[in-house]
């Protein structure tokens, strides 16, 4: 079993709206993004997506581009970011996911950089750029599959019929709902064609719906329980750091997940 | 020799389409469109009018007889490219593109450029077809071809400027991704080169490859045979793939790109794919990059904005594997040193990143036999490269009138 399958089935039998937020690895220090992350299973995340820092990360908006920026100006290497992963993984019982870009993984090796991942602790593989029409050159499903990773597929309201049925063949344990045909960002109103773009998508898939890009306030969480299981929290607490003191980003985090879920 | 595995825009192991999700459905709308368009034969009439009757072609193929009398080896005839209007090759995959954006309803064209040539091209297209125009621009890019940025506003389109990252092409390619993932629905991107996802690389050479067919006519008429070596410099390749096509089949003809050599072997101090990349997948396609251990591009230089780009594009890769095309390089100096000869012995002022290639031929000429014959792709032309050559020679009367007249 693959600890994301029992964070799912947790979910369910609490009748709750799974939480999953991310971090920048290196973002604003390695020390810092793994206080953040122990921050953040405190506050009842159930998923948390470990972004390996990329030069030229194609599906971000500014604030998670400038994170990334930033780490790597810091010097974050990609084996600091399995190194954080292993550390993290013997200390929070949350489901650790890496979000990289496909040239990472790639130049890592595909089948190490899997099985690294594993042995790492990380449960599931958001890589947005590969796409399932490579995966004959790439093998990188055959070998997230043999190290039980769980792939997770991003979709989008611009995603056709045909592309919803091929991915929907190959997801594993969620699928990620982007809410608007875009890149990452915070935005202040949430998508009004959000329900039936996702009452689409469930027509297609058997597994939990996460939906992020953009969700950054306790109404948008509101509205996504009628619809989604899942809501994904990624540029909204870059922000926060971005205006926090050092010393001050736990507490402000806190704050605002504490916020996100209050009635 | 075989460009074989062509499907899905893969050549070799090269290519391909590796982009979110989100930008399948435009790919493959563009890729549907494209495919009809280029059996379509009112399209075609379309595509050759506007290239005849507005930009210019065909262009001239030039015997350069002052610089092979003054070699001595090798004849030399140039293709000027920089005839078309806006003053390089880029026009022609412009033209092409918009076409068929319109077929697919788009009302907005975007763009990346680096030395503004390809952005002055679309906007250019954008004006004469009547669609609005967005040109993301690096900030290192804007400094050093002010110029080009005035061009594009007069012609009607906004450029953005791009600080992100090395601020250069590469950054400007990124910012125009994220333009279209947002803006997908009334919006074509009108990538400028060989490179970026399935169908770009297929399509752009498709367009550009009537360079090629132009150099056998013309070169058929004055020598009655092909050329023996045919050298283009190489940014993304756009204008090599261009005029190499027609030859690729054609074993006896040599074909030689040239990177930028930058001023020296350090990383940030060239962009040189091949001797110091590695296989990648970056900006939708797999290739060889510029980058680290960990797969992060590095920065690139050259005094051309145009050659300064980490990736080449994937078809290339496939024939530099092949061994079908050589990879050679120019410095900065020597491809200065090329724009002032061809200046005075030709008449003609190239553009930086052509110069590279003439630079090439003027190492190669001397070296062959007076029987043979070299064909240059003369990219564009130097106007767009008027401050940067003054400054390279510091031309103390230029300067001091730049002072005078901003005063
Ligand atoms: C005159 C000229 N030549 C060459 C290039 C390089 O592009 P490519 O390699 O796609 O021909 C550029 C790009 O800006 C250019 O303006």
């Amino acid at each position: 079993m693959n600890s994301i399958d029992q964070k799912l089935s947790e979910i369910k039998k609490n009748k709750k709206l799974g939480i999953m937020t991310h971090v920048v690895v290196g973002y604003p220090t390695l020390e810092k993004t793994v206080q953040i992350v122990k921050t953040m299973a405190e506050c009842g995340a159930d998923f948390v997506e470990l972004q390996i820092p990329f030069s030229d990360p194609l599906a971000d908006g500014p604030t998670i581009m400038k994170a990334c920026e930033k780490s790597l100006n810091n010097g974050t290497k990609v084996r600091d970011c399995f190194k954080i992963a292993k550390d993290l993984s013997s200390q929070v019982s949350i489901s650790l996911l890496f979000m990289a870009y496909y040239n990472t993984v790639f130049k890592y090796g595909i089948k190490q950089f899997i099985k690294d991942s594993k042995a790492a602790g990380i449960s599931g593989l958001i890589v947005p750029d590969m796409s399932i029409d490579e995966e004959g050159n790439e093998k990188f499903y055959a070998y997230s599959k043999t190290f039980n990773l769980y792939n997770i597929q991003v979709i989008s309201p611009a995603s056709t019929e045909q592309r919803l049925r091929k991915n929907a063949k190959i997801a594993k344990g969620f699928v990620y709902c982007t809410a608007r045909q875009g890149i990452t960002g915070v935005k202040e109103e949430l998508n009004p064609e959000l329900s039936s773009y996702l009452k689409k998508v469930r027509s297609h898939f058997s597994i939990p719906l996460a939906v992020g890009f953009g969700i950054s306030k306790k109404e948008h969480v509101k509205a996504l329980k009628k619809h989604a299981d899942i809501a994904v929290i990624g540029s909204a607490i870059i922000n926060i750091i971005n205006f926090s003191k050092p010393s001050e980003i736990s507490k402000n985090v806190v704050q605002f997940m504490k916020n996100l879920d209050s009635k | 020799m075989k460009n074989k595995h062509q499907n899905n825009g893969h050549f070799g192991l090269y290519g391909g389409r590796y982009v979110p999700e989100m930008l399948i459905p435009a790919l493959e709308e563009l890729e549907k469109a494209y495919t009809v368009a280029k059996k379509d034969d009112s399209f075609q009439k379309e595509f050759t009018d506007l290239l005849n009757n507005f930009a210019g072609r065909p262009t001239p193929l030039v015997f350069a007889e002052n610089l092979t009398k003054r070699l001595g080896g090798a004849k030399i005839y140039l293709k000027n490219e920089g005839a078309n209007l806006t003053g390089a090759h880029k026009i022609t995959h412009c033209i092409g593109q918009a076409l068929v954006a319109k077929k697919i309803g788009k009302k907005r064209l975007i763009a990346e450029t680096g030395a503004g040539q390809h952005g002055v091209a679309t906007a250019t297209v954008a004006a004469k077809l009547g669609f609005s125009c967005t040109v993301y621009m690096g900030e290192v890019d804007i400094q050093r071809q002010r110029q080009n940025v005035f061009l594009m506003e007069q012609l009607g389109a906004t450029v953005v400027p791009v600080a992100f990252g090395s601020k250069t092409l590469k950054d400007a390619v990124n910012a125009a991704i994220k333009d279209w993932i947002e803006n997908v629905k009334d919006t074509h991107y009108v990538l400028g080169s060989v490179v970026g996802p399935h169908p770009f690389p297929t399509m752009n050479r498709d367009f550009q490859s009537i360079v090629g067919r132009e150099v056998k006519v013309q070169m058929k008429k004055r020598e009655g045979k092909l050329p023996d070596y045919i050298i283009a410099c190489v940014g993304g390749g756009s204008n090599a793939m261009g005029i190499f096509y027609e030859f690729i089949k054609s074993s006896t003809v040599t074909l030689i790109g040239v990177e930028a050599g930058g001023k020296g072997e350090k990383v940030g101090e060239h962009a040189l794919r091949f001797k110091g990349g590695s296989v990648g997948i970056v900006e939708g396609y797999k290739s060889y990059f510029l980058q680290n251990k960990d797969g992060q591009l590095q920065k690139t230089y050259s005094i051309s904005a145009g050659l300064d780009y980490p990736g080449i594009g994937p078809e290339l890769a496939n024939l530099h594997d092949l061994n079908r095309v050589e990879f050679v390089s120019s410095k900065d100096r020597e491809a200065l040193e090329a724009v002032r000869l061809l200046a005075r012995t030709e008449g003609i002022i190239p553009a930086l990143e052509s110069a590279h290639a003439v630079a090439h031929a003027v190492k190669l000429a001397p070296k062959l036999s007076k029987h043979k014959i070299i064909v240059v792709n003369l990219s564009g032309r130097g106007d767009k490269d008027l401050f940067i050559l003054a400054k390279a020679f510091n031309d103390k009367k230029f300067m001091k009138f730049l002072k005078e007249y901003t005063q």
